[in-house]
């Protein structure tokens, strides 16, 4: 029967990590030397702990980091939308950047309407659809919303091109 | 790191410099620290959650609570501490989930990457002597249950203790505990797998002693 009691074998398991202080350790090696069952309990333990060698590393899958940067940026793009409808706080004065997105939705408001008015009147045929303007800046048009809200996009243009490394790499 | 200023912490620990730019909203500093942990948190949560899927959901979920608490960022110890606190946390809302909605699904599940197959197929099957490699791939199997037969602070401690090298001191950090509870956290934990891999521990000696007889014999 072994004479070790709970301490021992809590400093069993300790002294197999490396860390029982010197004295402790000296002590445990001691009993062990001396009994017989407490070796093989040591042994037992020692070799338990060898069985955990065989748990496998789990690989993260090759797209995980492009799909968390992906999740990231749509979770940030979400959280600013919606806290800028809930805010009742008036809206910070747009920096300049937004100042000339504004400009630059007027201009792009008039070049569709001309464009759709000379669609409809004169209908020519585009090459393709790339070419065609409406088709052009519709995804821009869509999100402008969006973007109107975002305070920093120069953080998602970065996400952006990291996108764009992850994909090609 | 206790009485270290974040300065000085930054000069000793990387990851901590790669965070505090990822602080100041530098996205590159993002994803190199996605990249440099991502092997690691899906490894301990693998082995923690059972389902590959689940692993690196919860993987993915840890780095997005980084992201987001990056403004409040001080480091009061090493990174790596404190990645794995947020995993801890959020394999115990895991755990705490999966009870209420009563899931059977085990730690190495098959629906999992880390599927065992039943104990029962194993080392007593006498039919022809499995190659090497097969044999790992049952034993890793064996252990995996064996993990998944632990309550759920025994399980992180063991696999905090033996996939990311902590001492009970920073696994004390990472689980919220003192080290003397850790030191007996972990005592129990291999108690209680040594009884369920009972018939396992002694298992390279026997088939070494069978392979030498059957050198012998021929």
């Amino acid at each position: 029967m072994s004479t070790l009691n709970d301490d021992d074998r809590a400093n069993l398991s300790a002294y197999l990590d490396g860390e029982l202080d010197e004295q402790t350790a000296h002590a445990l090696e001691a009993k062990l030397h001396h009994d017989a069952d407490a070796r093989a309990e040591f042994e037992a333990l020692k070799r338990t702990m060898g069985l955990l060698d065989y748990l496998p590393k789990v690989e993260p899958s090759p797209t995980f980091t492009n799909r968390t940067l992906e999740r990231l940026s749509l979770q940030t793009l979400q959280t600013l939308h919606a806290s800028s409808r809930s805010t009742k706080i008036p809206v910070r004065p747009p920096r300049a950047w937004l100042r000339w997105a504004g400009w630059a939705a007027a201009v792009l408001v008039a070049l569709i309407a001309g464009a759709a008015a000379g669609h409809f009147l004169t209908r020519p045929a585009p090459a393709s659809a790339v070419e065609d303007p409406l088709i052009e800046n519709l995804r821009l048009a869509e999100r402008f919303a969006l973007y109107q809200e975002l305070d920093d996009f120069e953080f998602l243009e970065q996400l952006a091109d990291l996108f764009e490394e992850e994909a090609g790499s | 790191m206790t009485g270290e200023t974040s300065s000085q912490m930054a000069l000793r620990d990387p990851d901590i410099r790669l965070m505090l730019r990822v602080r100041d909203d530098d996205a590159e500093a993002f994803a190199q620290l996605v990249n440099l942990y991502q092997h690691r948190l899906v490894t301990v949560m693998g082995h923690l959650v059972g389902s590959g899927h689940e692993a690196e959901d919860l993987a993915q979920e840890v780095f997005l609570r980084i992201y987001r608490a990056r403004k409040k960022y001080h480091p009061k110890a090493k990174f790596s501490t404190w990645l794995f606190s947020i995993a801890n946390h959020l394999a115990h809302n895991h755990f705490r989930n999966r009870q209420r909605k009563h899931s059977v699904q085990l730690p190495g599940s098959e629906s999992g990457p880390l599927g065992p197959r039943p104990a029962e197929q194993l080392v007593h099957d006498r039919g022809p002597a499995p190659s090497q490699r097969l044999q790992e791939q049952e034993l890793a199997a064996v252990v995996q249950q064996a993990i998944g037969t632990l309550n759920e602070r025994q399980r992180v401690a063991i696999v905090l203790n033996k996939f990311e090298d902590m001492n009970y001191a920073e696994i004390a950090e990472v689980m919220e505990l003192t080290v003397k509870g850790v030191k007996s956290l972990l005592c129990r934990a291999r108690d209680n797998l040594r009884v369920a891999l009972r018939d396992y521990i002694y298992m390279q000696d026997s088939q070494t002693t069978e392979e030498v007889r059957d050198v012998d014999a021929q």
